[in-house]
């Protein structure tokens, strides 16, 4: 039945916001060292797509398995809903988002912020979660920073401390809502970088981006949303470079 | 020396009273608060018409009338609960509702009122996105409250708590109604017997304000705890 190799697995997503339905019946498979790229123009539901990954928003249908184990549902006067929380928590905790308005907890420093779910979630010893987030800080080129506070740094180092924060819980798959859409554009190279290295030593990510040169670069596997369905995916030189349905067509186009 | 006919020692009893009081009263009006609040701000509509009953009932009726009702009424039911378990289980017992255990009741269950709406807008002023980042990384509910909703909301919540404080503070001075000996009670009994209203008034002015430095001096050091963090710290922006 499950097969425990796969980080992530999804099956027949369906999802409705008061009646209007976002996601039709979405799937996706990411293997171990897949890059999943999501593109398509705002409202297609690549988001909430996403974020139904960990929950954040309720899928109405559908069936989510991370490495095996499938998150457990149940239906009561709000609707369906998981009938085990413990796993849901279990299971946020190995699927790390990176947010694109970075959501830095700011009443902590860069370094707390790193460690605060290692510690109070995987219940990390707190030498050993400083220890492995000053790394982590040095690895995104934050190593100066780790004591200041989020307000004290920019977009781009912000968001570099998130990418951080999500690697200090050694994800199985990393989560990336449109990381650089809040960024000035000479700061978007920056985490774009790391984002590559993390890309790179096999890491496995799947990210909603309008940054079609990463899409291009770094992603093996391209996802283009339109209104709620996958219209058409495949390899990033196939899909980007010879799209094959009209409306890829036009979403690719230049536009002036 | 300040001659104060012999009611010194008992001035300063009823001081300790009021501030004991006060800080009872204050403990159970912020567990009250943070309670109320967030059952505003729950998704049923039966428990937030329960919390939008009670704080609509308690704003909307004076403390002296409260203050007597909950005392008065509080003893009534107790009888009556205790009649009831005599007659039909023969269990013989006797509540007597304790004016000071009334006192801290009455006074909380009024600040509580209050302190929801406080901590209501305060709650409600803190960023949905960065509780969301909680909970995306595992966090169980009661560890997002405690480690990044509690000191967010904080921030947000401490003028409006300072003021409630500053009010309830003096409102301790109702509870010489049920019969409690607190230092503006015993300063009017004084002033009875002596004529000397200034002799005894003055100094329970003075406690007052004595405890309402001490709080803003409290106030000012949370503030600069819930503030680290928002660009007090004066080091340079970097980009």
């Amino acid at each position: 039945m499950a097969d425990t190799s796969i980080p992530l697995k999804i099956n027949g997503l369906y999802k409705s916001f008061n009646d209007t339905p976002v996601l039709k019946g979405l799937s996706l498979d990411a293997r171990k060292g897949d890059v999943i790229t999501l593109i398509g123009a705002s409202g297609s539901g690549k988001s909430t797509f996403l974020r139904c990954m960990n929950l954040l928003e309720m899928p109405d249908q559908g069936d989510i398995v991370v490495h095996g184990d499938p998150i457990k549902f149940k239906f009561d006067k709000h609707g369906r809903q998981p009938s085990d929380w413990k796993q849901v928590e279990r299971i946020r905790s190995k699927l790390s988002m990176v947010f694109q308005n970075f959501n830095l907890w700011p009443h902590m420093t860069l370094l707390e912020n790193v460690i605060e779910a290692p510690i109070h979630v995987l219940g990390q010893p707190k030498d050993k979660a400083r220890a492995n987030g000053l790394s982590l800080l040095e690895r995104v080129g934050l190593a100066e920073r780790a004591s200041y506070y989020p307000t004290q740094l920019s977009g781009g180092q912000q968001q570099r401390g998130a990418i951080a924060r999500a690697l200090a819980m050694d994800p199985e798959v990393m989560l990336f809502d449109e990381p650089t859409s809040a960024l000035d554009p000479e700061l978007v190279g920056d985490v774009l970088e790391v984002m590559r290295e993390l890309a790179d030593e096999g890491r496995t990510m799947v990210v909603v981006t309008h940054e079609m040169d990463f899409a291009r670069d770094v992603s093996n596997h391209v996802m283009f949303l339109h209104q709620g369905v996958i219209e058409e995916q495949g390899a990033p030189e196939q899909v980007l470079s010879h799209p094959k349905s009209e409306r890829l067509k036009q979403f690719l186009s230049p536009r002036y | 020396m300040l001659d104060l006919h012999g009611y010194g020692y008992r001035l300063l009893e009823g001081g300790l009273l009021t501030l004991e009081l006060a800080i009872l009263s204050l403990i159970l009006a912020v567990v009250l608060g943070l309670v109320t609040a967030s059952a505003k701000l729950s998704s049923s509509i039966v428990i937030r018409a329960i919390a939008k009953a009670y704080t609509l009932v308690i704003r909307g009726v004076p403390d002296l009338v409260l203050m007597m009702l909950l005392f008065y009424g509080g003893q009534i039911g107790i009888n009556m609960a205790t009649d009831w378990l005599y007659y039909e289980f023969d269990v013989d017992i006797f509540v007597n509702v304790d004016a000071f255990v009334a006192g801290v009741i009455t006074i909380g269950i009024i600040f509580g009122a209050y302190m929801s709406e406080t901590f209501r807008g305060a709650f409600m002023a803190v960023d949905g996105g960065l509780l969301e980042a909680a909970r995306a990384y595992g966090m169980r509910p009661w560890t997002v409250f405690r480690r990044i909703r509690f000191p967010l909301m904080m921030r947000h919540a401490l003028p409006g708590l300072s003021n409630n404080w500053m009010v309830l503070l003096k409102t301790t001075a109702l509870v010489s109604i049920i019969g409690l000996s607190d230092m503006v009670k015993v300063a009017a009994e004084a002033t009875k017997a002596t004529h000397e209203p200034f002799l005894f008034m003055i100094p329970v002015a003075l406690g007052y304000l004595a405890i309402s430095s001490v709080s803003e001096w409290c106030f000012m050091k949370l503030k600069a705890r819930y503030d680290v963090g928002f660009g007090a710290e004066g080091a340079s922006w970097n980009n």
